[in-house]
């Protein structure tokens, strides 16, 4: 037997994260005792509609989310209790909506820092429903063997430790939730553990009492002694101890009473709990507490480490005078064990796991990001720069002071080239017609191909073929005419032998300075000595310079696009912003703009 | 429950129609002097002048001065700002007018399990007190409100008649509207008197208790509460509020000058168990401490460090019952932290930590607390087979 929760206690959970980590442990003592989990609907307004998942062994449990109690007591009519987690200011309302329903026959309120005058509210239309209100400020209720409902009894290995997966002789009711584990642990080491444990709460002026619990467990045959944890403040325990020696009780009450130590302190102090505070004229301090208990017949140990041996004693003459009858403890080997998560197992080497991706370059497992092996802090501190980071994670290396100089040229000198080139009109447009940041940039970067800045990667793999395989130049652009076509990186729309590209030449002439062997360079400039005399605009553009320079420093070619897929990103956010602040109208190509070849207005024929 | 000083106490009053003499609240001479202008009370009434803190028993330390002229609240004002009376300094003074009246009368609404208690009485000041008998009281339901008729048989059974039952019922009732709707604890007017140039029930005094839980329903609520127990707060107290108020789980810290055992436990319920076994053992506690609801470890680093900074202490206390979901290693590793920053600044010298906890993560956080011993902590490390508050009998016992 139990009071308050038993195996037939379905449950809904009114809240949102707090909740569901109450009904992921819930489900935990579920799977220890082998029955379903108990928790049938959550409540929460924002998430109505949708799912909550809860690990059961090692599956995963699907609970539907609802609007309200009633719309999850429709749907789930076995639901006879409702755990509050909803935040302090709407508790009261929330509490109310449970009670309200006919369903729901007890309210646990596990929400901290309610208002007294609410939680009063919500006690006094308990008692007129006949329905039970227990918390605020609640760790919860559990009945060994039966039922949990909330967090009490802690993380799993307790509530083996504990012995909660069967029934013991000792009924608890504590205020404090930190305490509640340590009486069961207490009950379970020194006496064959517990029926039901129940935190009120430490509010001043908790829904439901001692009395209210100990009346159950003196109906409750299996409940044999009553520990109750107390403190100063209130008269909860004053009003336990009128009602033990009111007459002959069949249960045996234990308890200990906190706040001696108040005869020493500033007068008036706060401690742990709301309710924690003594009355005027010394009411509610806890040797007026402890006297009356002991005077009522109680066994009130003189501090809380002498519990124990008191537990132990009361046991022990309830095993002497047959009201207790041993029970032989499970072994761990016949309870369930709780499933490991993939990482715990791997942690204690019993699972190998096959990597679905494989990585190389970057980790950023630990409390900072690694650019192949070297902290992004440690970089910065010691004055690298973007280009050595682009070194790192595209070529696996930390370019020399060198390399870097040329890659933050090359990046500088293609950043942007105004607003008419392909990609960035396309980003204007984008921009202009209401689009965000991310796709109109993206839009700008889909332009990059084979004829604008896209040709990096093809002109830097094939000089690279003419270098590797000794070509000379002509036999170099009579391959390409045959096998490939026009040379990538070679020739300009605009610009040509007269109308040179200073970008190229900056770029040339500063590599060209520097005590660098640059092969591939030195190769593409005869192409274009013998390209530009048949025709004017076959110059070595941008994309071919870029291309030999950076096959001359080592980089992949496959990395060769990115560079100016990179460079030109600045270009395009510029853009998109520039049109923002602008606050550009919607592009609509002029008339003029368009030849239209389209057929003259005709009727359509008849359907057929 | 939070205290609010007087001028926000009598603001609240006067919020819901209870008559309260007219004060104000100066922080400075220049500020007195500029109101003493404006206001033209300050210059026809005779007015009292009180020290404007949470401070006990201001008349016998010279802090309440009656019967004071404009001249004589301006030097009282000069004189209170800046006294310091034990760790607390006079920052602010509260002028009011001087309502000459002959009897004093006692009228209180406070909390209870059910509702709420109305207290009224004809006899106020000390005299209450002496005679707790002559107060009666009007028990009423969470919800509840008073009638009328029911507010003048209270009147009448504590011995007021004719209209000025009708007037203490009137006054009573406005009192328990305030209550009510400020979601007050405790409300207390005493003296209530009756002005003597038009009979009207003024509030010369209040003491306001609310919850400070409902906050959150009461935006003009724009005033500071004050600390409950006749003194403020100390730095380093306000220091652990302060991270209290930002994080998730709770830090407490209250300081108590001259002990010896410092309290370093978790848990609202276990620390105070855990304070009397100190006090049960005839130790002297150096203060109250506790951290709970799974704290960040900086938050229980800053409380350890204002623990191990307590002067004179022979024994720091690391308590703890079996959590439920504070994670042992994290919080430990806060307090770990502290525990080494102290060493490195030559705290803790001669000082013993005596640890005992269960709960997540019990083991790893348990096995890092034992490691400081090769560190050269003076550290005894019990796990949950060690009952709650024996690692208090050892530690005052001297023994192992």
């Amino acid at each position: 037997m139990s009071i308050l929760a038993n195996k037939d206690t379905r449950v809904v959970i009114q809240g949102g994260a707090a909740g569901l980590n109450a009904a992921r442990r819930m489900a935990e003592f579920c799977y220890m005792i082998k029955r379903p989990l108990n928790v049938d609907a959550f409540v929460y307004p924002p998430d109505a509609g949708k799912t909550n998942e809860v690990p059961y062994g090692s599956g995963l449990l699907t609970i539907p989310i609802y609007r309200g109690v009633a719309e999850a007591t429709a749907a789930h009519p076995q639901i006879n209790t409702s755990l509050v987690y909803i935040g302090a200011d709407r508790a009261c309302a929330a509490g109310m909506e449970a009670l309200n329903d006919p369903r729901v026959q007890l309210v646990s309120m596990i929400t901290e820092g309610v208002p007294e005058k609410d939680a009063k509210l919500l006690a006094r239309h308990a008692i007129k429903l006949g329905k039970t209100f227990n918390g605020p400020s609640s760790i919860g209720i559990v009945s060994a063997g039966q039922c949990r409902l909330g967090v009490i009894g802690g993380a799993f290995d307790n509530l083996v430790a504990c012995k909660l997966y069967r029934e013991g002789s000792f009924g608890v009711i504590t205020k404090s939730g930190g305490l509640s584990n340590e009486i069961i642990w207490i009950c379970s080491q020194f006496a064959d553990g517990i029926t039901t444990a129940i935190g009120i709460g430490g509010d001043a002026y908790p829904g439901t009492d001692y009395v209210s619990y100990l009346e159950k467990f003196e109906q409750d045959p299996q409940t044999k002694a009553v520990v109750i944890v107390g403190e100063m403040g209130g008269d909860l325990e004053e009003r336990a101890a009128e009602w033990y020696g009111a007459k002959k009780r069949r249960i045996k009450l234990l308890a200990v009473v906190s706040g001696f130590c108040q005869e020493s302190l500033p007068k008036g102090m706060k401690f742990g709990h709301a309710g924690a505070k003594e009355g005027m004229k010394g009411e509610g301090s806890a040797r007026a507490k402890s006297d009356a208990l002991r005077k009522a017949g109680a066994l009130v140990p003189e501090t809380f480490g002498a519990l124990g041996p008191a537990i132990k004693a009361t046991y022990e003459e309830l095993v002497k005078t047959g009201q207790v009858v041993p029970v032989p403890d499970l072994s761990p080997a016949d309870l369930p064990k709780l499933p490991k998560t993939v990482e715990e197992g791997m942690k204690t080497g019993e699972v190998m796991v096959a990597p679905l991706i494989k990585t190389t370059i970057s980790d950023d497992r630990g409390e900072e990001p690694c650019y192949d092996g070297y902290a992004a802090s440690d970089l910065i501190n010691k004055g690298y720069d973007i280009p050595h980071v682009i070194g790192l994670l595209w070529d696996k290396r930390l370019v020399s002071k060198q390399e870097a100089e040329i890659i933050k040229r090359i990046l500088i000198l293609s950043a942007d080239h105004g607003p008419c080139v392909s990609g960035a009109l396309t980003t204007i447009i984008a921009a202009c017609a209401g689009i965000g940041m991310s796709q109109a940039v993206a839009a700008g970067l889909i332009m990059i191909g084979p004829r604008f800045g896209g040709a990096v990667t093809d002109a830097g793999r094939w000089f690279k073929y003419a270098v590797e395989n000794r070509m000379t130049v002509d036999e170099f652009l009579a391959y390409m005419k045959k096998n490939v076509g026009p040379v990538p990186g070679i020739g300009h729309r605009v610009k040509s032998v007269r109308n040179p590209d200073k970008r190229v030449k900056e770029l040339v002439g500063y590599v060209k300075s520097l005590s660098m062997k640059t092969p591939h360079l030195d190769f593409a400039l005869e192409v274009e000595k013998v390209t530009s005399a048949k025709k004017e605009n076959l110059i070595l553009n941008v994309d071919g310079t870029m291309a030999a320079v950076l096959v001359d420093i080592g980089f992949p070619v496959e990395s060769l696009n990115g560079f100016f897929i990179l460079a030109r990103t600045i270009g395009l956010i510029g853009h998109w912003t520039d049109q923002k602040r602008q606050d550009s109208r919607l592009i609509r190509l002029f008339d003029y703009l368009v030849n239209y070849a389209a057929p003259k207005r005709r009727e359509a024929p008849p359907l057929k | 429950m939070a205290k609010v000083l007087e001028g926000p106490g009598m603001g609240l009053m006067k919020k819901w129609g209870i008559s309260v003499p007219n004060y104000v609240v100066v922080t400075s001479v220049e500020q007195f002097d500029q109101l003493a202008k404006a206001n033209d009370w300050m210059q026809k009434s005779k007015l009292v002048a009180k020290a404007h803190e949470a401070l006990g028993s201001r008349f016998k330390l010279g802090l309440v001065k009656v019967g004071l002229d404009v001249k004589g609240a301006q030097a009282a004002v000069k004189e209170m700002l800046g006294r310091q009376v034990g760790s607390i300094t006079v920052s602010q003074v509260i002028v009011s007018e001087m309502i000459p009246h002959k009897e004093e009368y006692y009228a209180a609404v406070k909390s209870t399990r059910e509702g709420a208690d109305i207290l009224v009485a004809n006899c106020g000041g000390i005299e209450v007190e002496a005679n707790w008998d002559r107060v009666k009281r009007l028990s009423l339901e969470v919800g509840a409100k008073p009638s009328d008729e029911a507010l003048e048989k209270l009147a009448k059974e504590a011995g007021f008649s004719g209209p000025l039952a009708k007037k203490m019922a009137e006054f009573a009732g406005k009192l328990f509207a305030c209550f009510d709707s400020e979601d007050a604890q405790y409300l207390e007017v005493n003296p209530v008197v009756a002005r003597e140039d038009d009979g009207q029930l003024v509030a010369l005094d209040a003491v306001t208790l609310l919850d400070a839980d409902a906050k959150f329903r009461h935006p003009d609520w724009d005033f500071p509460f004050a600390a409950e127990f006749g003194r403020a707060y100390t730095k380093h107290e306000l220091e652990v509020m302060a991270v209290d108020s930002k994080i998730k789980g709770s830090v407490k810290f209250i300081e108590i000058p001259g002990g010896d055992t410092a309290m370093l436990p978790a848990g609202g319920g276990a620390s105070v168990y855990y304070s009397d076994a100190v006090v049960a053992r005839g130790g002297k506690l150096a203060n109250y401490a506790e951290y709970s609801g799974d704290p960040p470890d900086w938050a229980v680093e800053v409380l350890t460090e204002k623990v191990c900074s307590l002067p004179g202490i022979k024994n720091i206390v690391v308590g703890g019952a079996i959590a439920n979901f504070t994670d042992v290693k994290k919080t430990f590793g806060g307090i770990i932290a502290g525990f080494r920053k102290a060493k490195a600044e030559g705290k803790l010298n001669g000082v013993k930590i005596w640890v005992r906890r269960g709960g997540p993560r019990e083991k790893e956080g348990l096995d890092a607390m034992r490691a400081l011993r090769e560190e050269g902590f003076d550290i005894h490390v019990f796990d949950r087979h060690t009952p709650l508050t024996d690692i208090v009998d050892m530690a005052l016992q001297n023994k192992r």
